[in-house]
């Protein structure tokens, strides 16, 4: 069917399907935040990272700490306590192309889950691998563990959370129940931090000599597991799209 | 809604929605697989990949295989059973290397300054290659499971022979014979140092006669090939698009 001058208007004046911007915007406020951090890593981590009890380390890596803390629990609620104020409660009623603009919103979301999920997962991780072959720990909190676990993590657990709100609150294709693959995806990697807990506790009580391979750590790889789940999702995503999209495409 | 309304205005734009979603799709599952799977790889055969005195003929050559292949088949139980993509092995290792290789620059190298020409990673392509191949081919899984799991423990020793060989060459050094790998690991002491751990080489006089390398691939591939069967079905099941209802 050719464009015509009303469909012309109408697309000039509704808003579009995928929005670029907002992806970019998000996409460069993870690459930029974590730039900044990995700069300020290699700064602080050596000149006030080595010695859990010199002051230095209290003023830069502690306080870091407790900043953070305060800023993902604060993000956390406002987010997502957003996404679910906001729900749709008619959402089996919207149109199909409305349905087909909030599939790419949630895409948009799920780009950036994929973005926090490999800083967190990849960089952060494999990073701490290399701090503690070098630098013996005395203390739970460590410059790479202070990123990994109490930053790095926490971003992704938001990020997966939201999305799989914004999909649970706005897609009618997730009304059906909740998506077991897509708990997996979101839940899996959030145990990891509770395994964290397990993690610092079996340090405490045995010398690993900083091995990755120690099978203490057999939790953590358990967990990344889950990620796979994101198989589920595309595959659940991939049908409905094509539901929406089938007879145009013929 | 009207059964007959359409999500979009032209056959044109559906072309162009669908290939939008196929950019979004592929790097979404590019770097969550490439996150759960390099989480698994650094701690189930991280310290073998991280350093080249921990490259030897016995753990290294039967761990790194044996505990890779597994995102692969998973991954190809989705692009190749669904979608008909030969890719899925490439793409886990392609992405693997990737989160890899910018570790080993920006952090092993850019934080704490080990030399990349003691810290880069393994090689898996080769593996990863024949995997997809085989599958493609053949369009079987017990083929590929028997063929290309044999194949993808057979060839991680040879994928990275050019890389490593020149670093397994002997040197003497205040009477003591040594690689140049362990002379790197000596210049570069870490809390996991091998000769510590001994994780590395560890075993009887026999071991050392000759044919270490190859028991060892074969081990490995052997192994792989129960691993493929396994993380097919694991595959299988992160597949699945079942809801959960409520009670």
């Amino acid at each position: 069917m050719a464009a015509t001058t009303e469909s012309v208007k109408t697309d000039a004046a509704e808003a579009p399907l995928l929005n670029v911007r907002n992806m970019l915007l998000g996409a460069s406020l993870y690459i930029v935040f974590y730039g900044w951090v990995r700069w300020y890593e290699g700064v602080y981590g050596w000149s006030a990272g080595l010695d859990s009890f010199a002051p230095e380390f209290e003023t830069y890596w502690m306080n870091f700490l407790y900043i953070e803390f305060v800023l993902e629990a604060s993000t956390a609620g406002i987010l997502w306590g957003y996404i679910w104020k906001t729900r749709d409660r008619k959402v089996m009623s919207i149109t199909p192309r409305e349905e087909l603009r909030r599939h790419f919103t949630h895409w948009v979301w799920l780009v950036m889950y994929a973005i926090a999920i490999y800083y967190g997962a990849s960089y952060f991780t494999e990073q701490d691998g290399t701090w503690h072959q070098t630098i013996v720990r005395d203390t739970d909190f460590t410059p790479s563990h202070i990123i990994e676990f109490y930053l790095s993590y926490p971003i992704y657990i938001i990020t997966g959370f939201a999305s799989f709100l914004y999909a649970k609150t706005r897609l009618p294709a997730y009304q059906q129940g909740m998506s077991l693959q897509y708990m997996v995806s979101v839940i899996g990697p959030f145990m990891i931090l509770p395994n964290v807990g397990l993690n610092e506790w079996g340090h405490t009580f045995w010398f690993m000599e900083e091995l990755f391979v120690a099978p203490l750590h057999y939790g953590f790889v358990f967990f990344g597991w889950a990620a796979l789940g994101v198989m589920g999702v595309v595959n659940t995503e991939v049908a409905s799209i094509s539901k929406l999209l089938k007879k145009d495409l013929a | 809604m009207s059964a007959s309304q359409s999500a979009v205005r032209s056959r044109a734009e559906a072309v162009k929605v669908s290939r939008t979603f196929d950019w979004l799709i592929c790097f979404t599952l590019f770097f969550v697989v490439l996150g759960g799977y390099h989480i698994h790889y650094m701690l189930t055969g991280g310290d073998w990949d991280f350093w080249t005195d921990w490259k030897d003929r016995r753990l290294w050559v039967t761990v790194a295989p044996i505990v890779s292949i597994t995102f692969p088949a998973a991954v190809q139980a989705m692009l190749w059973w669904r979608y008909r993509l030969p890719f899925g092995a490439v793409l886990c290792i392609l992405g693997l290397l990737l989160g890899e290789w910018v570790n080993r620059y920006l952090n092993f190298w850019g934080w704490t300054y080990f030399p990349v020409n003691f810290v880069f990673p393994s090689n898996l392509m080769p593996g990863a290659i024949l995997l997809d191949v085989i599958l493609m081919l053949s369009g079987s899984m017990t083929a590929t499971a028997v063929l290309g799991g044999l194949a993808y423990g057979l060839v991680f020793y040879p994928g990275n022979w050019a890389i490593v060989g020149p670093l397994h060459v002997p040197v003497e050094y205040n009477g003591m014979m040594m690689t140049l790998a362990d002379l790197q690991g000596y210049h570069y002491v870490r809390t996991g140092t091998p000769e510590y751990i001994r994780m590395v080489e560890k075993g009887t006089l026999r071991t050392f006669g000759k044919d270490v390398a190859p028991v060892s691939a074969f081990f490995s591939g052997f192994v792989s090939i129960l691993i493929y069967f396994l993380w097919h079905f694991f595959g299988r099941w992160f597949n699945s698009t079942e809801f959960v209802k409520s009670a």
